[in-house]
């Protein structure tokens, strides 16, 4: 019973929010489109934690929420690096996840990208000055598109997406990294 | 100096008096609330650690104080839970106790800390040094035939914290688990000395997201007693009312993942849809989806208009239906309860020992509620009875948390419909005392927040010291999994949902 109800009542997606850059639903199109033709149809992304504060992860999870349902434009976050196209950091990056966070990147099968998220992974945050960061992110790996927010939220992301189709189609992003 | 701004009890001790003394207390049923180690030499030329206790009648907190140079002596072997905070200050203080039996660097990993450095010591220099391995860490070995380990994390499959978990394995039943955490550790502690307290809000506000607004109001008990403010009826309000909303947002993510993780994508998604529902909900309150910036020294952000507050009852009440289907479809389901009944249990018996708190305490017969143990805001007057369960398994903290999130609606409902009249802050222009100190408490959605600030004599913060219910309740999951499948550890985990943030600080 309660799962025929929730099969036939739900009607979420319509209700992406409108914003200045057009509702989710339409952004996804795009993104979908262009994830077809510049990624064959799937895009995966491994995500590492490098330090944040569990609100940017909390926003990550939300994109599998059936509002944004960010699978149904062929963008999947996966379990295993070595599935990945794109690296996404959030975080201010602490000395003790240096390592598993290079380690990672190693593992991803070129070519690959880097998407940082949020303030932290920018900047630091307001880590920054301790003693037990070694970041930001930049220090070490460059990244293709940052999306800023402490945390971005999901609509952001999603955008970010796009911003990287772009560079991607338009060729602008020259120096792929190896 | 030192003035004593929450409690009555207050004992200066010998420290090895003190550690036959725990005994007695441990048998009279208080519990160890935490440990807060501070290089006090520049003050009296000592080093303090201060051990809080809860559990005594009429409620307040009972402090003890051994005053020290280099060592003090471990109460571990009595109290188990001493143990994860001794190693702590062994590793950011370097004062040894004496007596420890596992003295394996905690957060400054040897792979690139040298040993000698000591960041929470007055005389740390701040040298930075450079990242190489200067040691290695042991893990301890479960050897004999036919036994294997498998290794997960740091960096997890899916979109998680990260943390290291070792399991040893005869076939399916895990025989010993280990955690190794604190890779996210931030060094928050330090960074919040010599800040002022308004300054020191935005740190705090960031040590766990999703619980910012109950990690605030906490910190924020303890700074405002230092600085003697006294905040409108209207502000508590506001404040309670906030913290409840931002309890059911992490309950009912919480009990989506238990759907999500035994296969229930179709009721997991409902309830995740309905998580983003409160957190637009948020957002149209504040003006940020997680509350962050809600709160202020002396009051609140923002006021909260009949509209808003006719928003929120709307919203309270959807959650409740939804949620009453959930629970429904829980106890009528036999393939969920097959999943949930049994598993993980954490017995009654370790829940004490390893004094755990908030949802993990109570699923475990533990009557620990801060809102009702050491009662802040307004919580005092609402008579709350904290819902206790006895399986301690993961149905219990299921159970527990749709229990609780009716609770929370009942608060909700019940305040907005009074809210008193009056400012939302008020001015804090006063200065502290000179190294006096308070303590702050409030319940999180996964437990006690409790806060321990000292400030010094120019007005900023001299010492500051939190400790997060996860702190305090991942050692319990090693002992939740044995026996138990190794498949069924996601499930496990979930039904705790901890946060590595706030553990690692
Ligand atoms: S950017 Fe903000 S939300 Fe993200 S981890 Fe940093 S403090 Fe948390």
């Amino acid at each position: 019973m309660f799962l025929k109800k929730l099969l036939f009542k739900n009607k979420t997606q319509d209700i992406a929010p409108e914003s200045g850059e057009g509702s989710v639903l339409i952004k996804g199109d795009e993104l979908k489109l262009l994830v077809d033709k510049v990624f064959g149809r799937s895009l995966f992304v491994r995500l590492v934690d490098s330090g944040s504060c569990n609100a940017c992860e909390t926003e990550l999870a939300a994109l599998s929420n059936p509002y944004y349902d960010l699978e149904r434009f062929g963008i999947k976050f996966v379990a295993s690096p070595k599935h990945a196209d794109i690296l996404m950091v959030t975080g201010c990056l602490t000395r003790n996840m240096l390592n598993p966070l290079l380690k990672t990147y190693e593992n991803i099968p070129s070519p690959k990208f880097v998407i940082t998220v949020g303030d932290c992974a920018e900047t630091g945050g307001p880590f920054k000055d301790s003693y037990s960061v070694c970041g930001p992110v930049s220090k070490y790996l460059n990244a293709a598109v940052h999306v800023k927010g402490c945390p971005p939220e999901p609509k952001a992301v999603i955008s970010a997406f796009l911003k990287l189709m772009d560079i991607l189609k338009s060729g602008k992003q020259e120096k792929l990294p190896d | 100096m030192n003035k004593i701004m929450f409690n009555k009890h207050y004992t200066e001790i010998e420290s090895d008096y003190f550690a036959n003394s725990a005994e007695i207390l441990k048998a009279s049923g208080k519990y160890l609330l935490g440990i807060v180690a501070a290089d006090e030499r520049s003050i009296n030329s000592k080093f303090s650690i201060r051990y809080f206790f809860g559990g005594t009648d009429g409620g307040g907190i009972e402090e003890y104080c051994v005053k020290t140079d280099e060592s003090f002596r471990s109460i571990s072997k009595i109290c188990p839970s001493a143990k994860m905070y001794e190693r702590e200050i062994y590793d950011l203080f370097g004062l040894l106790p004496e007596g420890h039996p596992d003295l394996r660097p905690l957060m400054l990993y040897p792979e690139n800390w040298d040993s000698s450095v000591h960041p929470l010591r007055k005389d740390y220099n701040g040298v930075i040094h450079e990242m190489k391995k200067y040691g290695g860490y042991k893990f301890k070995e479960v050897l004999g035939e036919g036994i294997f380990n498998v290794l997960v994390g740091p960096v997890h499959a899916g979109i998680i914290e990260p943390g290291h978990f070792r399991f040893s394995l005869a076939g399916e039943p895990v025989l010993q688990l280990e955690i190794r955490h604190f890779w996210k550790h931030r060094g928050i502690e330090k960074l919040c000395e010599g800040k002022d307290f308004n300054e020191a809000l935005g740190i705090i506000s960031k040590i766990s997201g999703d619980n910012s607004v109950n990690i605030s109001i906490s910190y924020l008990e303890a700074a405002e007693s230092i600085l003697n403010i006294e905040i409108t009826e209207r502000a508590k309000y506001i404040r309670v009312i906030l913290a409840e909303l931002e309890r059911i947002w992490n309950y009912v993510r919480d009990v989506a993942w238990i759907f999500m993780d035994i296969g229930f994508a179709l009721p997991a998604q409902n309830l995740f849809a309905l998580q983003e529902e409160l957190m637009r909900l948020n957002k149209n309150l504040s003006g940020h989806r997680f509350l962050f910036n809600s709160l202020t020294l002396g009051g609140v952000n923002f006021d909260m208009d009949s509209r808003k507050l006719k928003e929120i009852e709307d919203m309270v009440n959807k959650v409740e239906n939804i949620i009453k289907d959930s629970e429904e479809f829980i106890l009528s389901s036999s393939s969920v309860l097959d999943r949930l009944e049994f598993t993980g249990k954490i017995n009654k018996k370790t829940a004490e020992e390893l004094s755990l708190c908030g949802i993990s305490a109570r699923a475990s017969e533990l009557k620990r509620d801060t809102r009702a143990e050491f009662p802040y805001l307004i919580y005092g007057r609402l008579n709350l009875k904290p819902v206790i369960l006895d399986g301690g398994d993961v149905f219990a903290r299921t159970a527990l948390r749709i229990k609780e999130i009716y609770l929370s609606k009942k608060i909700i409902s019940d305040l907005s419909s009074n809210m008193p009249e009056g400012n939302i802050a008020v001015s804090c222009e006063s200065k502290p005392e000179a190294f006096g100190y308070a303590v702050g408490n409030s319940e999180t959605s996964r437990g006690n927040a409790f806060f321990y600030i000292m400030a010094d004599d120019k007005g900023k913060i001299f010492r500051l010291k939190y400790i997060d219910p996860s702190f305090r309740i991942w050692p319990s999951i090693q002992y939740g999994v044995l026996g138990n499948i190794i498949a069924d550890f996601p499930l496990i985990n979930k039904s705790l949902n901890l946060s590595y943030a706030g553990n690692d600080m």
